[in-house]
């Protein structure tokens, strides 16, 4: 009897010293440099920003840009994948320096954590099936059916603060998703009338299952596209901001929207 | 396609992974307690219960976050990987301490005062005589914990550990094949789950004690 | 018997909630003498025998092992344990053990003697009650007699100074009985300490050097068997012996 006390106590003396090591301070540029490794966040399950091939590489608009802004800071950049509404906790958390995931700029996230300037401007987009008899000549039109969106993206919040809080849609009506992917499939099978998501990824899955068509595109909910950072990293954001400036500049940004959007 | 399922299969090996530190952890982590439950004083045996009817009744989804997001950084700065194991284990361990004082239990009194008879401290009893019997009766319900830690082991994805799950979900958004992605993940499961049963029956028989009819 | 005192139990009080088990029970056991405990169940014979060694804890009184007093505080109960053996009615062999290991296992974990030197010591017990040949079966392959007869051979193994019987034939089929006795009756003949609580008459007529009988939680009376069966002083004492002797049979020699 008295081993397992003893098996005990040593284990809970060995977890508290372990606790007393905390993370360490200091300018998370300084140690990412000293480190040589950037740890970027990503959910790689959205495609074209970012997605895996078939030879399970991690591909997309968000990942080469992503790879030369670290090469231009002298960093190797290592990936860390997980669902999208784990990446902002990740980020508070300090799991991860920084994450690049077609994140749309918003007061909510802003209250969280920082932004970058903006890398590309995206728009957003309705996606309905064949046979769809409605109309969205505005984005409020949406209230009338069904829709689908990603949890955590900015359609989530702007549809649920401008059309369902304020009692013009049934909460009913509005479906979240984990990934666009299951918004869109849902979609083809008449579970839902309408998706709301980035115009670029909608058109990417529009083509792939076919059946679909985005019939308004506009700029609402989205808007400017940035690289995520922990609130604070001052330092951190200037070094990117600069980079992104050079690239948009030499016009390697718009290579890769034609690599990538241009199907 | 055969590269993607190549993608989807050499997550198994992380699966596997994330098993073998929740199971063991879990085991001696239960065990632990289930001693301490059983032999260890009205007090001590509270606080076990306690922590076993917390554990099993908050979902492990739930666990393993607060464990990861909450704990880790601020005290302990672990990686997904570990976080999400010894998570499991964790929450494993509330379920192993039931299975194992429900055998500590069986194996019965008489063998404790007949260990005591011949001179044996307690500690001597409970580890010469008790437990070895107890494991024995333990195996059956144990392998059962053994299945759902390898398929609660999927969870890990919501922290980014790159198991069959996650591959699977990447890889129906790239491919639009849903059914073929996820498809090949419940193979992958099944398969694990089946080929564990089959190794901890064949335990059972190899340990089964004999009697007059064998 | 006029060899020393080696077991004494003085005025022994037990207590389970309200239920007084037995009170200010004495009894001196003197070294190589074999007693009998008879008595109707349920009067306090086996809680008493487990009380001698301690396995139940006493609320007054007592005990002396050799002229020390074992329920002193701040006694090794342990090592108690170790001078005194025990059988119990329903054998509890360890079933994960084979008879050799059953037997072993005291000396190795408790004794800390090297292994081969505990399986000499072991066999040698084994072969004692006539079972070298079941070494390495397992309870589960013996019989009720065999693994009784085991459990003497464990008990016997840790050099006991006194034996405890509880009832050792009362779980055991009736041509199974035998053999348990023959072993104990052997015991006895090489003067072994023994302390046997049990309802075999022949056995207790013909092996015991003191037969005490129990009734109530407390002993009513105490002789040679040739006195109590023979001359019983008390009514009660010739009763009990009446009716017990009709259903087990007088052994004749």
């Amino acid at each position: 009897m008295k081993i397992v006390w003893k098996v005990f106590v040593l284990l809970l003396a060995a977890s508290l010293l372990l606790a007393a090591c905390g993370p360490q301070s200091g300018s998370r540029l300084d140690a990412v440099k000293q480190a040589g490794v950037i740890k970027v966040g990503t959910s790689a399950d959205y495609p074209p920003f970012e997605y895996i091939d078939e030879n399970g590489n991690k591909t997309g608009f968000d990942i080469d840009l992503m790879e030369e802004i670290g090469k231009r800071l002298g960093l190797k950049v290592e990936w860390v994948d997980m669902p999208f509404d784990s990446l902002i906790a990740a980020v508070q958390e300090g799991k991860i320096d920084i994450s690049i995931s077609a994140f749309n700029y918003s007061e909510d996230r802003d209250k969280v954590v920082d932004f970058t300037n903006a890398y590309y401007t995206s728009e957003d987009a309705f996606t309905v099936a064949d046979g769809f008899t409605g109309t969205i000549a505005k984005p409020e039109d949406a209230a009338a059916y069904t829709v689908g969106v990603q949890t955590g993206t900015t359609q989530d919040a702007w549809i649920t603060e401008t059309l369902v809080d304020q009692g013009l849609m049934p909460a009913a009506n509005l479906l979240r998703y984990d990934r666009a992917d299951q918004a869109a499939l849902d979609l083809k099978n008449g579970r839902i009338q309408v998706m709301l998501s980035d115009a670029v990824p909608a058109q990417s899955l529009a083509k792939k299952l076919g059946g679909l068509a985005v019939i308004y595109t506009g700029v609402f909910s989205s808007g400017p596209m940035n690289i995520v950072l922990p609130e604070g990293e001052t330092e951190l954001a200037e070094a990117i901001n600069k980079i992104l400036a050079e690239l948009t500049t030499e016009g390697y940004i718009d290579s890769l929207a034609v690599k990538y959007f241009s199907e | 396609m055969n590269q993607f399922f190549t993608y989807i299969a050499q997550g198994t090996f992380i699966t596997i992974a994330v098993t073998l530190v929740s199971l063991p952890f879990g085991l001696a982590l239960g065990l632990s307690l289930a001693l301490v439950y059983n032999y260890g004083g009205r007090w001590a045996a509270r606080a076990a219960g306690a922590y076993s009817l917390l554990m099993r009744g908050v979902p492990p989804i739930v666990l393993l976050f607060i464990l990861y997001f909450i704990l880790s950084g601020r005290l302990l700065n672990l990686s997904p990987f570990w976080a999400g194991s010894l998570a499991l284990g964790i929450v494993s361990s509330a379920y192993q301490m039931e299975i194992l004082r429900g055998a500590l239990q069986s194996v019965g009194g008489g063998q404790m005062v007949a260990a005591r008879a011949i001179g044996m401290s307690r500690w001597q009893a409970i580890q010469h005589i008790i437990v070895p019997q107890a494991v024995r009766l333990a195996i059956p319900p144990w392998s059962n914990e053994a299945s759902i830690v390898l398929k609660d082991s999927s969870l890990v994805y919501a922290l980014g550990v790159p198991e069959v799950l996650r591959r699977a979900q990447q890889l129906s958004a790239t491919t639009q094949q849903p059914f073929l992605a996820f498809g090949a993940a419940a193979l992958i499961y099944f398969v694990l789950v089946f080929l564990t049963n089959r190794a901890l029956d064949w335990l059972a028989e190899k340990t089964k004690l004999p009697t007059q009819h064998t | 018997m006029d060899t020393p005192v080696i077991l004494q139990a003085k005025n022994l009080t037990k207590i389970y909630g309200k239920n007084v088990i037995f009170q200010n029970i004495s009894l001196d056991v003197h070294k190589g003498e074999t007693i009998v405990i008879i008595g109707p169940s349920g009067t306090g014979k086996s809680t008493l025998l487990r009380c001698m060694n301690l396995l139940t804890r006493i609320d007054g009184g007592q005990i002396f092992l050799e002229g020390q007093e074992i329920t002193a505080a701040g006694t090794n109960e342990d090592r108690v344990r170790q001078q005194m053996g025990m059988v119990f009615q329903n054998f509890l062999l360890f079933n994960h053990l084979t008879a050799l290991n059953n037997v072993m296992i005291g000396l190795s974990k408790v004794k800390k003697m090297p292994q081969a030197a505990a399986r000499e010591k072991a066999m040698h017990e084994l072969s004692r009650v006539g079972l070298s040949d079941r070494a390495d079966h397992y309870p589960g392959q013996l019989s009720g007699g065999q693994q009784q007869r085991v459990a003497i051979a464990r008990a016997l193994a840790m050099d006991p100074k006194v034996m405890l019987f509880d009832e050792p034939t009362s779980a055991l089929d009736p041509e199974l009985i035998g053999e348990v006795l023959g072993v104990m009756a052997q015991l006895a003949r090489e003067h072994m300490t023994m302390l046997v609580v049990s309802h075999e008459m022949g056995f207790a007529r013909e092996v015991a050097d003191r037969i005490v009988f129990m009734e109530k939680g407390s002993i009513v009376e105490q002789g040679s068997p040739e006195d109590l069966f023979e001359r019983p002083r008390q009514a009660r004492t010739r009763e009990f012996l009446g009716k017990i002797t009709e259903l087990y049979g007088k052994k004749e020699r």
